[in-house]
């Protein structure tokens, strides 16, 4: 793995919106092409194995915490629980996931799975495939995202709910639009009608008991870039319990557990010394160099990182009344100041793909830059 | 790595444009047609001036109070007639909205 800095397209900020890339830059740049990295063939297919892995190790702790009913650790709603077990053992369907990996001195280490709501789907998929057309055609990518969700969502066809698929998302974000309707190009392509509302849309037929779209129909199938603990904590959340139709949500409720920064612990004590892991508690136990992580929160909040017992960073948020997991320190790798986490795409059950987020800091936050990247 | 060459976006392209849209047809003093909810008809409004009065008369909120708090079931407008202002649907006073999306403006992953 390394890091060539170099000089954008001169047109970039064209060529990006041509293909509907519209948050490229924030009060700070998100999208960033001076540079990129490299990784050889070798490397990708070690981050390949480790994200196929990680996959099943997550299935096995997701039926652990069911068997054993953990669900106290996750702070999980016990009115939720008979709920997530039935889309379990129904196999409700989930369409994609994110592990968010460590790649440092050959090792790969899962820091934690975006499980539920991940983000940066767009700019892996499209955007950096695109820039690599541009910078060095002949050159290849870890990136079959785009095949892999035309692929599923066709896979899904027979098994969703006859009607339509519908995809929500809040309305005020033009990234989470940007994801979703990217979701749902995919969708469409794929041959499934599809109709877009925003989440706020979503009714309630109180006579019927189902979900309904803004024209009043039922939604049997819909996408969600929501995520389930705000769901669940809202005023329609208990509704999705007394749904007739019982409808498929994707992600299914089943995340929950996997979404939670407490499965880290639960794939530790189910794995000890795995390689893709690293050593995680409730408490922080033998550990000297650590992370304390909220098991709900986003976007880098609420971390604190100890080592030798004293804190040398930490961010602010409003996260943690939940509890908290103490995860082994395993820095991201440094070049020159910048610190790159990747972001490995399980989509359909199978490796997809990845994207590279950039911070200038150890935790990666909401001001981090996607960096593209190439297979040399 | 990639299986395929060729990447088509069917509606992608497009996003950026509709959330660019040209000056509303209104501004430029046109017909302006609006509804009430997703169940009326889109109409015409009756109004011929745009800007202060138009957003008095176009977007007045109505709704109920509910033991969880209030909740918007529409809007109603004196530039619309009666029947536009109710809608169709016959269920409609049995579905309730706004349920979800209280808790952020954006998930970022």
């Amino acid at each position: 793995m390394q890091r060539f800095a170099i000089h954008p397209r001169n047109n970039w900020q064209q060529a990006v919106e041509q293909l509907g890339f519209g948050f490229h830059t924030a009060n700070v740049p998100y999208w960033d092409e001076s540079a990129y990295y490299s990784f050889r063939l070798g490397e990708i297919e070690l981050i390949e194995r480790a994200t196929a892995e990680l996959w099943e190790l997550c299935l096995v702790a997701v039926q652990h915490v069911i068997d054993e009913q953990l669900y106290g650790k996750f702070a999980i709603p016990k009115d939720f629980v008979p709920y997530i077990e039935k889309t379990w053992e129904a196999d409700h369907p989930s369409i994609y996931g994110r592990f968010d990996l460590c790649f440092r001195d050959g090792q790969v280490k899962l820091l934690e799975f975006n499980a539920d709501t991940p983000t940066s789907l767009f700019e892996a998929g499209i955007i950096q495939w695109f820039w690599l057309r541009d910078f060095d055609k002949d050159k290849d990518q870890f990136n079959s995202i785009h095949e892999k969700l035309i692929a599923y969502w066709s896979y899904l066809q027979s098994w969703l709910h006859p009607g339509k698929l519908h995809f929500a998302c809040v309305r005020e974000s033009l990234e989470d639009l940007s994801n979703t309707e990217y979701l749902r190009d995919c969708a469409i392509q794929s041959g499934l009608e599809t109709q877009l509302l925003y989440i706020d849309d979503i009714g309630w037929d109180k006579a019927n008991k189902v979900f309904v779209d803004r024209q009043d129909q039922p939604i049997q199938n819909i996408f969600k870039l929501y995520p389930w603990e705000w769901m669940a904590g809202e005023e329609f959340g208990p509704n999705i319990l007394a749904d007739r139709n019982l409808s498929y949500w994707i992600e299914p409720a089943w995340k929950m557990i996997l979404s939670n920064k407490a499965i880290l612990p639960i794939l530790w004590d189910l794995y000890p010394g795995n390689p893709w892991l690293l050593p995680a508690y409730f408490e922080p136990g033998p550990l000297t160099d650590y992370v304390r992580k909220p098991i709900l929160s986003r976007e880098g909040a609420n971390i604190d990182l100890v080592r030798s017992g004293n804190l040398i960073q930490q961010t602010g948020g409003e996260y943690g009344t939940e509890g908290h997991i103490y995860q082994q320190l395993f820095a991201l790798p440094d070049f020159d100041g910048k610190h790159p986490v990747l972001g490995s795409w399980i989509i359909g059950q199978e490796p997809a793909g990845m994207g590279i987020r950039e911070s200038d800091n150890l935790v990666t936050d909401n001001l981090s830059r996607f960096i593209p990247h190439l297979i040399s | 790595m990639k299986k395929t060459k060729q990447i088509q976006l069917v509606l992608m392209t497009a996003l950026l444009a509709s959330c660019d849209r040209p000056e509303p047809q209104w501004r430029a003093g046109g017909r302006t047609y609006i509804r009430s909810d997703s169940t009326a008809p889109y109409t015409v409004m009756q109004h011929s001036h745009p800007g202060y009065a138009f957003l008095f008369y176009a977007f007045r909120p109505y709704g109920i109070y509910t033991p969880f708090g209030y909740r918007r079931l529409g809007y109603y407008s004196n530039a619309l007639s009666e029947e536009v202002n109710i809608g169709h649907s016959a269920v409609k006073s049995g579905i309730v909205r706004g349920g979800f999306g209280e808790s952020a403006l954006s998930v970022e992953s």
